[in-house]
């Protein structure tokens, strides 16, 4: 028996249902956007360009702050459940700074987001804690802390110059081209810098990279700083848009920022992912939730499209993967 | 007992939180105007009751080496369910809110265990996705229930320090804690936790095990919802993080790990009291909120920096070498430390 023809033929075989399920896969995605943008095309204002702005500015906060949350997943380190109340904390400093001018306020508040955040990411990093129960309890530190400062009442601006985030330049929110840069900036150093490509390899295998000698502690930590610094950007927008801040202010932008890395396609084991891939996600969530609005279903239904938009995006990517790589 | 099976952290961390919190709240008089009466027990297991069941539901996932965030949205829509459906009769109310639990924990369990998917995307997912539904089904609005006497009924005190509502749940951990004693399911539970593929290669039936742990959680979660409901008199479509966070408590102080594979419903159990005797020392001592907030961060703070496998092994690493340096022959605790 020549082993060589049926290993091979025993591989083809296998390989095939494999790349068939792929297939199958594309085609249904490919299917389901192609039904959602009929759905949108056949619903009233949402082929408008007023509505595709509504779109836009709706993704753009959740969108920043999911882009600092995709150098989390991508690492390796899962999630974090921290979001809204980092965004809450460091729109507080944003709007008490703002005596001092709106660049130091802006600077003052993202430096403070991504200490804090780079706090959690150095105990994930160096000790490998657990980084979903870690930040679940650095929620209710920061939750804690905000509100015995503040003794729970609403932080408002102490200067005029927070205003100016709240500009519409070509009548466009600023917030919507700081995620168009935002976005490249994160996908440049995913892609160009060694500190994006040894993030990728940590989130792919941990112990790999450390046998590879790259500074897996100091990368995530790197990492987890950035996340926590576009998180404080998000803050500057949503604190300005709002003229105050209190404990609430983050609302429920934790999920709507792991829903919208998820619904990008991005494993949340870590390894890949891209801002492009969330970028897309924020939008498809964001317009998701559009239609639903314009076809006059509640926010609960809304709330509950995006869980199960995320749901399938999970399971299909997860197949997808498992095909690709037998 | 055996001092290494004390030491053992399953039995360690639940034993040490129950004598530590026991502690605060017998001396809650020396440090507050307040005085304790029996009323401070009863309250101490109505606590107990409101986040059992959760707790019980969540530990159980972890043991399988599983996180099922979704405990809070069963827990939600359980409670919605057996206001909507019980209005008539509470039976319907208890059977529709179980029959969703079990219907969600059914398919969560078939995607984890049959495609093998994370399940904390998953049950992520699931959460935001069950909020919403909770939310569509009651209108964002929270809805009271009017059969007022179920809601007398679940809390009327029994025994002096008990309620209904309490014994249900504690029947529950025992009910628990007597299956994963008395059957292989414990052992087996277990296995999974830790390593699931030699538990697999033994023999375990790993799918069918993490199936039913779903749908037990989801059951679980559903049945404790709808018991603060009928408590309560109203259902609340957005509880917030805190049972979530209190949960999670809970059972890592009742000694299971995240990393899976260690526990016990017994140490469940003391982890849940735990907690609800500190949050009714924190009622009775009234704390403002954000300080038990800071207390409970610290806790699971400290909790999860202890249990982080790389800092363990830095320090089994220099416990040895410095063992090594004094005596050549390595003690015998030291295996264990491996194990």
């Amino acid at each position: 028996m020549s082993s060589l023809t049926t290993r091979s033929e025993a591989v083809r075989y296998r390989l095939r249902p494999r790349l068939r399920q792929v297939g199958l896969i594309d085609a249904l995605v490919l299917g389901a956007v192609v039904a959602a943008a009929a759905v949108g095309l056949a619903t009233p204002r949402f082929a408008t360009f007023a509505n595709a702005k509504a779109i836009l500015t709706s993704a753009s906060l959740v969108g920043i702050t999911a882009l600092g949350l995709t150098l989390i997943v991508i690492g390796g380190s899962a999630v974090s459940l921290a979001i809204s109340q980092t965004v809450a904390a460091t729109g507080m400093i944003f709007l008490a700074a703002q005596s001092l001018g709106l660049v130091p306020a802006l600077v003052i508040g993202v430096v403070v987001g991504g200490l804090i955040t780079a706090g959690q990411g150095a105990v994930v990093g160096y000790a490998a804690a657990n980084p979903v129960v870690l930040t679940i309890a650095a929620s209710f530190a920061i939750a804690g802390v905000a509100t015995g400062v503040t003794g729970g009442t609403s932080v408002s601006p102490t200067g005029p110059g927070y205003d100016r985030l709240n500009a519409t330049p070509a009548s466009i929110p600023l917030s919507v081209y700081a995620l168009v840069a935002a976005a490249a900036l994160v996908e440049w150093v995913l892609r160009r810098t060694a500190f994006g490509r040894s993030l990728y390899l940590i989130g792919e295998n941990r112990a790999a990279a450390r046998a590879a000698g790259l500074p897996v502690g100091r990368t995530t930590t790197a990492a987890w700083f950035g996340a926590g610094a576009l998180f404080a950007v998000t803050a500057a927008f949503t604190a300005a848009f709002n003229t105050a801040a209190n404990v609430n202010l983050g609302g429920t932008l934790t999920f709507d920022a792991i829903a919208a890395v998820l619904a990008g396609g991005t494993p949340i084991s870590g390894g890949s992912g891209s801002a492009g891939r969330t970028l897309a996600g924020a939008v498809l969530i964001a317009a998701t939730s559009d239609i639903l609005l314009l076809r006059g279903y509640s926010t609960g239904i809304q709330v509950m499209v995006k869980g199960l938009i995320v749901t399938v995006v999970v399971v299909l990517v997860h197949l997808r993967t498992r095909g690709r790589r037998p | 007992m055996k001092w290494t099976s004390v030491r053992r952290p399953e039995t360690l961390l639940p034993v040490s939180s129950i004598a530590l919190t026991v502690l605060a709240f017998v001396l809650i008089p020396t440090y507050t105007d307040s005085t304790l009466a029996s009323f401070d027990v009863y309250n101490t297991l109505q606590v107990f009751a409101r986040l059992g069941l959760i707790a019980l539901a969540l530990g159980l996932t972890m043991i399988a080496g599983e996180f099922d965030l979704s405990v809070v949205g069963v827990y939600t829509l359980g409670g919605m369910l057996a206001v909507q459906a019980g209005q008539h009769h509470w039976a319907y109310g208890v059977l529709a809110a179980v029959g969703a639990g079990v219907a969600i924990g059914l398919v969560q369990g078939l995607l984890v265990a049959g495609l093998a998917l994370p399940s904390m995307p998953v049950t992520l997912a699931t959460y935001i996705a069950l909020l919403g539904l909770t939310s569509a089904l009651s209108g964002g609005l929270t809805k009271s229930y009017t059969n007022a006497s179920v809601t007398l009924w679940v809390d009327q005190p029994v025994a002096t320090f008990f309620s209904p509502r309490s014994l249900i749940t504690l029947g529950l951990f025992l009910l628990a804690g007597a299956v994963l004693t008395l059957t292989r399911v414990g052992r087996e539970l277990r296995a999974i936790g830790s390593n699931r593929r030699a538990s697999r290669v033994a023999g375990v039936g790993v799918g069918r095990l993490l199936v039913a742990t779903f749908v037990v959680s989801g059951a679980l979660s559903a049945l404790g919802g709808a018991l603060l409901a009928f408590s309560l008199g109203s259902a609340n479509p957005d509880p917030g993080t805190q049972p979530l966070i209190l949960a999670a408590s809970a059972a890592l102080l009742g000694g299971v790990s995240l990393a899976g594979g260690r526990g016990h419903p017994l140490g469940l159990l003391g982890g849940t009291v735990a907690v609800a005797l500190l949050a009714e020392v924190a009622t009775v001592a009234a704390f403002p909120s954000y300080v038990t907030q800071l207390f409970y961060a610290g806790l699971l703070g400290v909790i999860v920096v202890v249990d982080a496998p790389d800092l363990h092994d830095a320090v089994v690493r220099l416990r040895t070498r410095f063992r090594s340096s004094h005596d050549p022959t390595p003690a015998p605790n030291q295996i264990e430390d491996f194990a």
